[in-house]
């Protein structure tokens, strides 16, 4: 899965003489806290957050006599470049969702401009559009049923999970693997179009799989 | 001791499932032979349920989705949409007379000619959506019963209280935007369980926005955690709604011994929400209640939660 498939096409911009306060009504109205700040021609220079613009006004207020209409002249008179980030973490068009998520999670941002091959400004990714990915792959929200099963870590036995459970006629909606905190083991999570669970579990369990009881997380 | 109608049509058993599954015949044959045996039947006011007029129905179904259903089980079809919710020729016959039930019940309420009602009726409904079916239900009972309750009785609030395991995504749906039908459902997590809806920020949109709750339970949860629900979030959201009348989604598939969930009620979880619903209608609904049966799949728990159930509405 490719970050253009994931990102916001439409993306609101700033140049990089627009003024704070221009900037500032921009984001407002969008559910956006960070714009890239892009020249005439769309290249990307820089990306403003409203947290920087706060930041930039805080000094100022600080300032004996500060007043409202102080704060507006300040905003209005101070460009964009001057409080902007230039170092961008970007993402590109052929970076995939998991680059993007990895990007997100190590430079601790909250948005990627995605760039194109001329580094110009070809949309936006966020953590919202991620978590959004996320939501769809666990398969939160759709009708069904969740299993989750301990098995051994070996070659196989998801294969012999999802065939017990396609032979019961369901749909499987979601299909999540990971490390378990036995080692040696893995977790298995399944979602499956089913209210019908409890034959399904049952002959997991015949199979000498051992399904999870989440009851058992919760007690202290 | 109260008079309670109670509703029950043998027809109820001719929607049989073409392969083996939870939702049979059966759990009406055990309800009705227990209850017989205990003497409780012979207690209760009995009332045939009819088979509705299209306005009742077409009052929550679309007219598309009852074709639809009604052709599927002409042709013989199996299942629809999926292998939970199976067909036979009899299904939309006896699905009409299920909401049939429903409406029996309300109507006795509502007419006095009963103080309370239980309807022992299948398939059940309240995973059903205006225009779909699934979770073995086919048409929304208690929604119908609602809207019938308004439309012929002049009814203007109710209260559908869904004690089913399963979160009642259909009946949620139907009055989602609805501010005069809250629907209060207390199920399992749907992270762990079907049908993955039911979570607490979900409370209803536009103008129905509040008239929604939901108590999502962790598995493993109990009388306890249930008794807390109902005192501490039902009831201050029913003394700000008051309804009146008070339905009841009485699936007994939280009992620790069914077999499709996790959850750890006992008959004295269900004697206890029984008992906390008729206080609430003795209070705002001149004592009201219609219960319609949903789930409640291990027969031995449901029909000795069931005769706690029927012995707390009798009053005994």
């Amino acid at each position: 899965m490719f970050v253009a498939r994931r990102m916001k096409k439409k993306v609101v911009t700033v140049n990089p003489s627009s003024s704070l306060f221009e900037a500032q009504a921009r984001m407002r109205g969008q559910t956006v806290r960070q714009i890239p700040v892009v020249s005439e021609d769309g290249t990307l220079q820089g990306i403003v957050s409203d947290r920087d613009i706060r930041a930039a006004v805080l000094p100022a207020g600080l300032v004996p006599g500060f007043t409202a209409e102080a704060a507006e002249k300040f905003l209005k008179s101070t460009p964009v470049e001057q409080v902007m980030t230039r170092k961008v973490v970007t993402a590109t068009l052929t970076d995939t969702l998991e680059d993007a998520i990895v990007l997100l999670h190590d430079f601790r941002v909250n948005a990627l401009p995605v760039v194109d091959a001329a580094g110009k400004v070809a949309g936006i990714i966020t953590r919202t559009d991620v978590l959004e990915a996320f939501i769809d792959a666990l398969g939160v929200g759709e009708v069904s049923s969740r299993l989750e099963v301990v098995v051994p870590d070996r070659p196989g036995t998801l294969a012999q999970l999802a065939a017990i459970i396609g032979s019961f006629r369901v749909n499987i909606t979601s299909v999540l693997s990971t490390r378990h905190v036995e080692p040696g083991m893995r977790a298995n999570f399944f979602r499956v179009a089913t209210l019908n669970i409890g034959p399904i579990r049952k002959a997991i369990e015949e199979e000498g799989f051992e399904i999870l009881d989440p009851s058992k997380f919760l007690l202290p | 001791m109260k008079r309670v109608a109670w509703i029950y049509h043998p027809d109820y058993l001719l929607h049989t499932p073409p392969f083996e599954h939870p939702e049979s015949p059966e759990r009406l044959v055990a309800i009705t032979d227990h209850l017989g045996k205990t003497g409780l039947i012979d207690r209760m006011v009995p009332v045939t349920p009819e088979y509705p007029e299209d306005a009742d129905i077409l009052s929550v179904h679309d007219r598309e989705y009852l074709n639809k259903l009604e052709n599927a089980c002409r042709r013989g079809d199996l299942t629809l949409d999926s292998e939970d919710t199976y067909l036979n020729r009899h299904s939309f016959n006896i699905a009409l007379l299920s909401a049939g039930g429903a409406i029996a019940g309300a109507k006795a309420v509502a007419e006095g000619t009963a103080d309370r009602a239980f309807c022992a009726i299948r398939p059940p409904g309240h995973h059903a959506g205006r225009d779909v079916g699934m979770g073995f239900c086919l048409l929304n009972n208690a929604a119908i019963a609602a809207r019938y309750l308004q439309a012929r009785h002049g009814v203007g609030k109710v209260l559908i209280v869904d004690w089913d395991v399963h979160h009642g995504n259909g009946t949620q749906n139907i009055f989602l935007e609805d501010p005069t039908v809250f629907y209060f459902s207390i199920h399992e997590h749907p992270t762990f369980l079907y049908p993955g809806t039911g979570r607490r920020w979900e409370i209803g949109k536009g103008k129905g926005e509040g008239a929604t709750l939901n108590a999502p339970m962790a598995p493993g949860a109990g009388d306890a955690e249930y008794r807390t629900i109902f005192e501490q979030t039902l009831e201050p959201s029913v003394e700000r709604f008051r309804p009146e009348i008070i339905l009841v989604s009485a699936g007994f598939d939280a009992h620790r011994d069914d077999p499709l969930a996790d959850l750890q009620v006992t008959e004295e979880g269900f004697r206890f929400m029984t008992r906390h619903v008729i206080a609430l209608a003795d209070r705002f609904c001149g004592g009201k209640v219609v219960s319609i049966l949903e789930g409640g799949y291990e027969t031995s728990s449901l029909t000795s939660c069931i005769e706690v159930h029927v012995r707390e509405l009798l009053g005994e």
